[in-house]
């Protein structure tokens, strides 16, 4: 008899481990349980796809067919609590699935704004494809949104309120945007970029209150008193790892479901990848490891003990409203600074050393060479020889070093 | 399209060009095949000429102190001052400074005006720095100005021994044909004598490398020879000659061993040469700068004509001292008697002379006495005593010696007139009236070449602004000054019949300059004029002169001349110092006022460099492209370091191109004092003892800029001509911040409308910036700590001209992996770059013809063949 996998949770997380799975000879019979009806579609296209930008077909994550195949969804269906001892997990709609290894792909939610919302129509987040469909059907010409944080789920947000239509502003908290991947100049420029699409920004901004009319939004108060006219709000105010179902049955959590190396929780049997995990102090909500871990579990489940997820610092590689951004390393770093700037393409790079050494790389509107500056942080590599070309990217550095020689 | 020939204005060889002229005045040019000077060969100078009719820097209009004003106000303001300024202070006080590069047409009229109807001889001409010592030479020996010899002779000749001469760089036509009359015969000799090596000495068969000004210890040494050994022409020497007992008894002291000792040569080296002179009957002597910039100068050029003269070789095919001259009308000026020491057409100021240009001009004020020479002319320019000074087509204050004197005389001079095709140059900055004068291909009128060779320039463009000609000027002057009647010229023919008739005016045979066979021209005939030999006078007179030992002293014979050689003059206590040498590159001209602005010619040197020994340059702690600051007293220039295998030690050679126009500090003849020859008033421009200290630099940049860039304070910079703009290569001095000049250099560079792009890396005083309007590269900017981390100059220039830019990251990386460098440009003619010849060798090219079969290098004007010759040889070991 086939063993039996429950995933608990159908957004990108499990896609990845479902792509990993197929890729591998298993037994399992797998059962995928989704809150949404949607299942397996790309998350992070959701702007882009408000934008009108990608059509709703490319968000699929799986081939057609690929859920069918020894794969059930139980899709609009919500997992209300787990038996780790009896190995079941327990539905709203009443289902009772058993399982031999279960796996919390729970997401993230959007942290709460810590605000009275009074359940004002026009008060919304965007975080899935029901969000969008919403989205989609209001009337934006003429009206006014607000976006709560400048992070990158704001900023796409806003971009696809901006391409549809509404008259779009930023609020964000602090004095950059994305201060957590970018420098404040990186910040800056992605600004400035945006601000040439329409988008206004209030930095250094937070919203204290919001007001109605006949339970629609109308305005909100900011901190420093001033009033907004709106119609709509969306909350991008970062996100919360989804472990309340774990925890409630006695799985050990922190701000998400702890996970060893080998991506298990502390009850046997059970394991967490995703916005939902946390290894030692880190959560996740990039691709990138992600699908390292998805990996990683994939293995474990086919039988390869000696899988682990390592902890690295993954580049940070996006792209809002057209702009590249890469990040990698420690930015605050101290060091020296190799920096170019190209306002006219709305390019920003900027590099630091240490010694012989890269350390940090934020590159902004041109991501060429990302990759390769990833590898050069990781490896500690003697970059000196490299260093008159280093920001012009690998084959002009080469060249340079080759030509320097031959002089 | 119309055709035109014309005469090319740079060096004394006169080449003939066709000029094409098609639709949007475009011009092309070739050789003319028709001249005789060329048939149909060119230089590289003389190829790219129709690239120098641009009009940047072109002076449009009249200015008087700065403010642009009509030729009549300009007009009438010279002719007052010159006017009052003659009335209060007398005839001595006005001076007129012209140019080789004048037409006859303008220097014959210049000349009329001053020495005729001024009463002051104050005319002179930079002539006087290049070849007045020649000119002495040959009115001592033979009485009158006369080169006794033509280009053909160099071909006929058995042995050519050139004298401070680099004609290979200096006069590459002429050095092509000797090259090629050697290649058909390979027991013609050709012996150079220099102090450096050069590309004249690497191809030819003795290289005697002297002392710096030792050249008439060599001579006198060998007059000295040809007497004990018996090689002396007794019946020459007594026929035509006089002074030969007193010229040897000076020379008795000369044996070999002394003239070895004197000019560093070995007794061993002396010997051969003497052998070799003495055992070959057809010698010419091509003699040039390196002789006649000497405080010795005349002396020099007599000790060389003295060995011809006692061996009877002048006169005859393939023999004679032969002067060769750097500009193309010095000769012209001659002719005419454009030198303070001359009066018109060969006569001086002798009462007969004066008397006769006087009726025929009918003069009412005729100068009775020489005026001042060059150097005399600007010391008394500064004492005050010249207080007009009217300087036509030169640029003094960067061609004399001692600049710094020419600028303060300069500054000084109550009323400074310049007429100047372009109004850019170092001298126009100290003019108090700019007078806009046609350029070559505009102006038209006769120059004369080396071998007395009268050929006309055309007009092929209309002029720009509101250019004139210099003859035009000067006549629109002595009108308005009362001489109307004397200067009614309507056409360039009007003068040039004239100064025919002058030529011929109580001649009878008496004077050599006779043209008067030309008189007659109706101005039809003028601008149909063919290349013509003088003399040519209308009643041929029996036997020509020198050729037929018929000389224009008082007793008929030519002098031989005793001269007592010394070593050039120096400032007490520099013995110990290294000597200071000039000269020309080969693809430039004068002070780069014209040659400058061709992209093409700045690409075998670009920057203005100094030559060293590597002996000097290791003892100084130098290495190439270090930066050296070459003092004498209180002036200085600054170079980058260029170390030649060729160099001797002790000597430096400088390049006397560049002005304040092109080079931060680069002015040569500021380090030059102003040491004069007593009989000619040459300055002795080749020589001075400097001392050399390193420039410690902070930081080096690249500048590319589509107009004139502003600068700061900076420790060196050099700028070329690129297409479409300039390139400046710059140093930072060690004590300035390198980011003190990139903030100034920005604020000089940014301006609305362009969009700035950076990158910067302060560690390593890497800052490169960009900006872009409208698609096209405005200005290109890279400083770094080091110069090799500049990008490739080639690969840059292509940037300017790029259309539509758009990746300007890759502008920043200031590299294109994807472009190999050409490397530095060997021959400017094909545009054939050092890469590609090393490739070809490396592939295995071994001979110069294959190069020219592969890549063209080397097939049009020849200059570069030594380099192609030394490139084979160093690959080939």
């Amino acid at each position: 008899m086939a063993s039996r996998l429950v995933i608990v949770g159908a957004g990108m997380a499990a896609a990845y481990l479902l792509q990993e799975l197929a890729a591998r000879e298993h037994t399992w019979h797998i059962t995928l349980i989704g809150e949404e009806r949607d299942a397996c579609y790309n998350r992070v296209m959701l702007s882009a796809v408000l934008a009108g930008e990608t059509p709703d077909a490319e968000l699929q994550m799986l081939p057609a067919g690929r859920l069918q195949d020894g794969v059930t969804l139980l899709a609009n269906s919500r997992v209300c609590a787990v038996d780790t001892q009896t190995q079941t997990v327990f539905t709203d709609s009443g289902d009772v699935v058993a399982y031999d290894k279960l796996v919390f792909a729970t997401g993230a939610s959007v942290a709460s704004p810590g605000l009275v919302t009074d359940g004002l129509a026009g008060v919304r987040v965007l975080r899935t494809l029901d969000d969008v469909r919403y989205l989609r059907e209001l009337q934006a010409t003429g009206r006014r949104a607000l976006v709560v944080g400048g992070g990158l789920l704001g900023l796409e947000a806003a971009h696809g309120l901006n391409a549809m239509g509404f008259d779009t502003a930023v609020i964000h908290r602090q004095h950059h945007l994305m201060n957590r991947q970018l420098d404040a100049r990186g910040g800056d420029y992605l600004r400035q970029k945006m601000a040439d699409s329409g988008i206004r920004f209030h930095l250094g901004a937070s919203v204290r209150a919001l007001h109605g009319c006949d339970g629609e939004l109308s305005a909100v108060t900011l901190q420093d008193g001033r009033q907004l006219d709106c119609e709509l709000l969306l909350f991008a105010t970062g996100i919360e790892p989804r472990s309340a179902l774990a925890r409630d049955a006695g799985i050990n959590c922190g701000r998400g479901i702890l996970v060893d190396p080998q991506l298990q929780t502390s009850a046997r049997n059970c394991y967490a990848l995703g916005e939902c995990s946390q290894l030692g102090s880190r959560c996740f909500g990039l691709v990138a490891p992600i699908k390292a871990q998805a990996a990683v579990l994939a293995a474990q489940l086919c039988g390869d003990a000696a899988a682990r997820f390592v902890l690295e610092d993954w580049p940070v590689q996006l792209k809002i409203s057209g702009i590249e951004i890469f990040s990698a390393g420690s930015l605050g770093a101290a060091g020296e600074q190799l920096v170019l700037l190209d306002e006219a393409a709305g390019v920003y790079r900027r590099l630091v050393l240490q010694g012989d050494r890269l350390v940090a790389a934020v590159l902004v509107g041109d991501k060429r060479d990302g990759i390769w500056y990833a590898q050069l942080i990781r490896n500690a590599t003697d970059i000196s020889r490299y260093r008159p070309g280093l920001m012009f990217g690998r084959a002009v550095s080469e060249a340079m070093q080759v030509s320097a020689i031959a002089a | 399209m119309t055709q035109c020939r014309t005469t090319c204005p740079y060096c004394g060889v006169g080449c003939g060009v066709t000029a094409e002229v098609h639709s949007d005045n475009v011009v092309t040019v070739a050789g003319d095949r028709q001249h005789p000077a060329n048939a149909g060969r060119l230089c590289v100078k003389g190829t790219t000429l129709a690239e120098t009719l641009t009009p940047e820097g072109r002076l449009l209009h009249p200015v008087v102190r700065g403010e642009r004003t009509s030729w009549d106000s300009a007009l009438d303001q010279v002719a007052q001052q010159l006017q009052s300024v003659r009335q209060q202070y007398g005839p001595g006080s006005v001076a007129f400074y012209l140019s080789g590069q004048l037409l006859t047409e303008d220097y014959y009229v210049a000349n009329k005006l001053m020495k005729g109807f001024l009463g002051s001889a104050n005319v002179d001409t930079n002539s006087r720095l290049c070849m007045s010592a020649a000119v002495a030479a040959y009115q001592r020996a033979f009485g009158a100005d006369y080169v006794p010899c033509s280009y053909s002779d160099l071909e006929e000749s058995d042995l050519v021994v050139m004298v401070g001469s680099n004609a290979a760089w200096t006069h590459p036509v002429l050095y092509q044909r000797l090259v090629e009359s050697r290649k058909a015969d390979s027991r013609k000799q050709t012996v150079v004598i220099d102090p450096r090596g050069t590309a004249s000495s690497e191809a030819a068969d003795m290289h005697l490398q002297i002392a710096p000004g030792s050249d008439a210890y060599l001579f006198v040494g060998l007059l000295n020879y040809l007497s004990a050994t018996g090689k002396l022409d007794q019946w020459y020497i007594q026929s035509h000659t006089t002074g030969l007992g007193d010229a040897l008894a000076l020379a008795a002291a000369m044996t070999p061993s002394v003239v070895a000792a004197m000019t560093g040569l070995e007794v061993r080296q002396v010997e051969q040469f003497y052998r070799l002179f003495g055992d070959t009957e057809k010698v010419v002597t091509l003699y040039s700068q390196g002789v006649n910039q000497s405080a010795t100068g005349a002396d020099n050029c007599n000790a060389i004509i003295n060995c011809h003269l006692v061996t009877g070789r002048l006169g005859r095919p393939g023999m004679g001292p032969f002067s060769i001259t750097g500009q193309p009308n010095a000769m012209g000026g001659r002719e005419v008697g454009g030198l303070a020491n001359q009066l018109a057409a060969h006569m001086g100021f002798s009462d007969s002379d004066i008397e006769r240009v006087a009726r025929f001009w009918n003069a009412p004020d005729i100068a009775r006495s020489p005026g001042l020479k060059a150097v005399d002319m600007f010391r008394a320019v500064e004492a005050g005593e010249i207080r007009f000074l009217w300087i036509m087509a030169t640029n003094p204050a960067v061609s004399m010696p001692d600049t710094a004197q020419v600028r303060r005389a300069l500054d000084n001079c109550e009323f400074v007139v310049l007429s100047d095709c372009v109004g850019d140059t170092d001298t126009a900055a100290c003019a108090d009236v700019l007078l806009p004068a046609m350029g070559w291909g505009e102006k038209s009128g006769t120059v004369t070449n080396s071998e007395r060779c009268i050929s006309r320039q055309r007009a092929l463009l209309p002029a720009p602004g509101e250019a004139r000609p210099d003859w035009w000027m000067v006549t629109q002057v002595a009108q308005r000054l009362g001489f109307a009647a004397a200067f009614d010229y309507q056409h360039p023919a009007d003068i040039f019949t004239e100064h025919a008739r002058l030529s011929g005016f109580g001649n009878a045979g008496s004077r050599d300059f006779d043209i008067s066979a030309l008189a007659g021209f109706s101005e039809a005939e003028y601008e149909q004029m063919e290349p013509t030999y003088w003399p040519c006078p209308a009643t041929p007179t029996p036997g020509a002169p020198v050729v037929e030992g018929r000389f224009h002293t008082a007793s008929g014979a030519a002098n031989i001349v005793a001269v007592n050689p010394a070593l050039p003059v120096f400032a007490a206590d520099s013995a110990h110092l290294p000597t200071l040498n000039s000269g020309r590159l080969r693809d430039q001209w004068h002070t780069m006022t014209r040659t400058g602005r061709v992209p093409r010619l700045m690409r075998h040197r670009d920057f203005y460099s100094v030559a060293l020994s590597p002996a000097d340059a290791l003892a100084q702690g130098l290495a190439e492209h270090d930066l050296v600051s070459v003092q004498a007293g209180e002036a200085s220039v600054t170079a980058l370091v260029r170390i030649e295998e060729a160099m001797p030690q002790g000597q430096v050679f400088s390049p006397i191109h560049w002005s304040n126009r092109f080079a931060g500090s680069a002015c040569v003849n500021t380090l030059i004092p102003a040491v004069t020859d007593p009989v000619s008033g040459q300055p002795q421009l080749k020589y001075s003892r400097v001392s050399l200290s390193a420039v410690p630099v902070s930081g080096w940049g690249l500048l590319l800029t589509r107009s004139l860039p502003e600068l700061p304070g900076l420790a060196y910079w050099s700028r070329i001509a690129v297409g479409d703009g300039h390139l400046t290569l710059f140093a930072i001095a060690a004590a300035t911040p390198v980011t003190d000049v990139h903030q100034a250099l920005l604020l000089s560079l940014q301006r609305g409308g362009v969009r700035n792009s950076s990158y910067q890396d302060a560690g390593l005083h890497d800052y490169r910036d960009i900006g872009i309007e409208a698609g096209q590269l405005q200005y290109a900017c890279y400083l770094n700590a080091e110069r090799q981390r500049l990008p490739d100059r080639d690969w840059l220039c292509t940037q300017l001209a790029a259309v539509g830019v758009d990746d300007r990251v890759s502008l920043l990386a200031g590299f294109d992996p994807d472009i190999p460098s050409v490397g530095r440009m060997v021959c400017t003619c094909w545009e054939v770059g050092e890469r590609a010849i090393q490739e070809a060798v490396s592939a295995g090219a071994r001979s110069v013809e294959s190069l020219g079969q592969q890549l063209r290098c080397g097939t049009q004007c020849g200059s570069c063949v030594p380099e192609l010759k030394r490139m084979l040889l160093v690959a080939t070991g």
